[in-house]
């Protein structure tokens, strides 16, 4: 008898069990149906078929080696509950039709509330896609695309579609079509995000008032494009390595109200790519080693460019089309042009004495013939600008009124120091002749 | 084989196979130290691309210089008659002396880079193919300018010569082909461009460059333009390919053409 009580006493113990904390028999949808509102249902370490539709708030948690796996014909997880919790899991496998009505998903949000953290996702259309949903949190998340050469039959990673105040962050993307996608969505906060190997790693359009920050955009064919928005900022993210032909750091195209701050824009084809907006404030960046700084187009006005650092560019900025109506100094502070256009200082205001300008006759071909990108490596293009100076054929392409001179100066690399100090020594030691007996006979004297 | 022995010997004795290998080496070096502080992940890439572009200052203008002393010695010396003079036409001569210049002047430096992967790999997350791609297009400008150098050693009959001729050379690719190639770029249109591309790709620095640049998968020639496609009408490895067959061959046949059996002593 009390075996018999204790058994009846270890069923029901289970079974209260089940309830609060469900465990995956049947199928996951089954799980999620059977579980109450506010229960944690934990996955065990294997492959749970989908698709699957979340309609209640629940919190979902994997560990390393739980996967849903959808069947490929439709999203693989659709969140319509709001408060829904997902955790530690792997997404894979949603629909990639791309003449479906629907674009698909691995998991698509259409409740606000939610959260989704340290989702890993592959094979799928979209990574994340967020449909008028408000107030989500994704983070800490992985969204691996199709890759090289598959990267127009895909969907981008983090998909903002209609969606206001969500925070996107810690989240690695690669390989997707655009990193991060934004349509009619505002107010949203973006930060310590890794995009890289996309198509555009933001593309963003008809936005507004969304803040990007702490963010890594490289290996992109653009690094971010903003169009037709405004009042974006932009603050403390690197763009480094968006390097193909015509390629950018930041687009801004038909986008108004910029605020681009603290930014590093490293070894792009363009740094900033500027068309058709107004009244942007680049403040504070450090714009190094593109081939262009700054493109910038006549039909964009009242830019501001003040105390950035502008160094080592093969072309610093570029102004086509004809002079916009840019500032490049605002209160008294212009920019840091490095040695690239070096300025006196000599009452050590930390400002040029002088005003410097910058002149070029490039501009006209970059206009002109969109092979000229092919040529901004070459050391031709010194000896180009030289000659249409003597010949008078430069234009100028901006006026700093007050460049900003760094204290102490650049300093000479030190390999070219040491190569200086060995070619000085081979010369006073072997003298005249010491091309030939280097290169000729055996190092002897004859 | 005796060839490369005796051009290993030879040169070992000079200096100036040293000077070549010490700039190498210690530019490298350099760049290497000041690339730490750069991230794990991108930092390797940006390494490779700032050593080919410090490499291109100097590789093209040691190798053309070292190659055509190399030869030259043997006129100076009068080896090169002694050798002639047993049977040996001067094509074959060049064959085996060019394959020597090549294995000396391009073997150390590959062994130089090969070891050079041990710093890299504890600082930066290294990717073997893409470390393939990077030797091969020096190496192959190495190869390139090392045969310049052995048709200028040809052709001169005086030291003052080679000096001329290997900054001529070296002005020509270095700065006036391009110069030229963006004279032209107004006049180039869908029709004319992939006439255009074979003259931009002649030019073995930009060949070298295009082919690393997309190799390391950090120029993407993705979503390009009608005319960019015309322009890379085939893979950037066959533009390097073509250039470095064409040009290889071209100034080996010059050099058996219009060599020159003796100084002018």
């Amino acid at each position: 008898m009390k075996k018999l009580c204790l058994l009846v006493f270890l069923i029901f113990l289970t079974s209260l069990a089940f309830l609060k904390y469900g465990y995956a028999f049947g199928s996951l949808q089954d799980l999620i149906d059977s579980a109450e509102d506010g229960a944690i249902i934990k996955l065990e370490d294997k492959t749970y078929e989908g698709n699957i539709t979340i309609n209640k708030k629940i919190e979902i948690i994997g560990s390393n080696k739980t996967v849903i796996k959808g069947d490929g014909t439709s999203n693989v997880v659709s969140i319509r509950s709001p408060g829904v919790v997902m955790r530690n899991l792997t997404v894979m496998n949603s629909s990639m039709d791309r003449n479906s009505s629907e674009e698909y998903a691995a998991v698509k949000i259409y409740s606000d509330g939610n959260l989704l953290d340290r989702i890993k996702i592959s094979r799928s259309f979209h990574g994340i896609y967020l449909s008028q949903a408000h107030g989500n949190v994704v983070q800490n998340s992985e969204i691996t695309g199709l890759g090289k050469g598959e990267i127009a039959n895909q969907g981008n990673g983090l998909h903002v579609y209609y969606a206001n105040s969500n925070l996107l962050k810690n989240n690695k993307i690669t390989g997707t079509r655009d990193g991060m996608f934004f349509d009619y969505a505002n107010d949203n906060t973006i930060s310590d995000n890794e995009i890289s190997h996309t198509r555009y790693g933001l593309h963003y359009m008809y936005s507004d008032h969304n803040r990007f920050k702490n963010n890594i955009f490289f290996f992109n064919t653009g690094g971010a494009a903003v169009m037709h928005s405004s009042g974006l900022t932009l603050s403390n993210n690197q763009f480094i390595f968006n390097y193909g032909h015509r390629s950018f750091g930041v687009l801004l195209l038909s986008a108004n109200k910029i605020e681009i701050e603290d930014n590093t824009f490293f070894l792009n084809q363009r740094g900033l790519y500027i068309d058709q907006s107004t009244s942007s404030s680049i403040r504070k960046n450090r714009i190094i080693k593109n081939q262009i700084g700054i493109e910038l187009w006549a039909s964009s006005n009242d830019q501001v460019f003040s105390a950035n650092q502008i160094h080592e560019n093969t072309i610093p900025a570029v102004s086509l089309g004809g002079q916009g109506q840019n500032s490049w100094s605002e209160n008294g502070v212009g920019n840091d042009w490095g040695r690239t256009l070096p300025s006196l200082d000599l009452d050590g205001n930390g400002i040029g004495d002088e005003p410097i300008s910058y002149q070029s006759s490039f501009h006209q071909l970059i206009e002109d013939h969109e092979l000229t990108y092919l040529f901004l490596k070459s050391p031709a293009i010194a000896v180009y600008e030289k000659m249409n100076a003597l010949l008078k054929k430069n234009k100028t392409m901006f006026e700093d009124t007050y460049p900003l001179v760094r204290r102490g100066g650049d300093s000479i690399p030190l390999v070219w120091l040491l190569l200086g100090a060995a070619a000085s020594l081979t010369i006073l030691l072997k003298g005249r002749q010491w091309l030939c007996i280097t290169f000729g006979k055996n190092g002897r004297k004859t | 084989m005796h060839y490369i022995w005796k051009e290993w010997k030879e040169n070992i004795r000079g200096k100036g196979l040293w000077l070549s290998f010490g700039i190498v080496i210690l530019v490298s070096v350099i760049i290497l130290y000041k690339s730490t502080i750069l991230s794990f992940d991108q930092g390797f890439y940006i390494l490779l691309l700032t050593l080919f572009d410090s490499m291109i200052y100097f590789i093209p203008i040691l190798c053309l210089f070292l190659g055509a002393f190399s030869i030259f010695q043997e006129k100076e010396q009068k080896t090169l008659v002694m050798l002639l003079t047993r049977n040996e036409s001067y094509s074959s001569f060049l064959l085996k002396k060019s394959l020597a210049i090549q294995a000396v002047l391009v073997g150390p430096i590959f062994i130089w880079f090969l070891i050079y992967i041990l710093p890299i790999k504890f600082y930066f997350q290294l990717d073997g193919k893409h470390y393939a791609v990077f030797l091969t297009s020096l190496l192959t400008l190495m190869l390139v300018f090392n045969q310049f150098g052995i048709l200028i050693g040809s052709l001169s009959r005086s030291r003052m010569q080679i000096v001329g001729y290997a900054i001529i050379t070296w002005f020509y690719f270095f700065f006036l082909h391009d110069f030229i190639m963006l004279a032209l770029l107004p006049y180039i249109t869908y029709e004319n461009v992939k006439l255009f591309s074979i003259a931009y790709f002649f030019n073995p620095l930009q060949a070298s460059r295009v082919f690393l640049e997309t190799g390391l998968e950090v120029y993407s020639f993705g979503h390009m333009s009608k005319l960019l496609k015309s322009f890379m009408w085939v893979k950037p490895g066959f533009f390097l390919i073509g250039n470095a067959v064409l040009l290889l061959l071209f100034s080996f046949l010059l050099a058996v053409a219009l060599h020159r059996k003796e100084g002018l002593d």
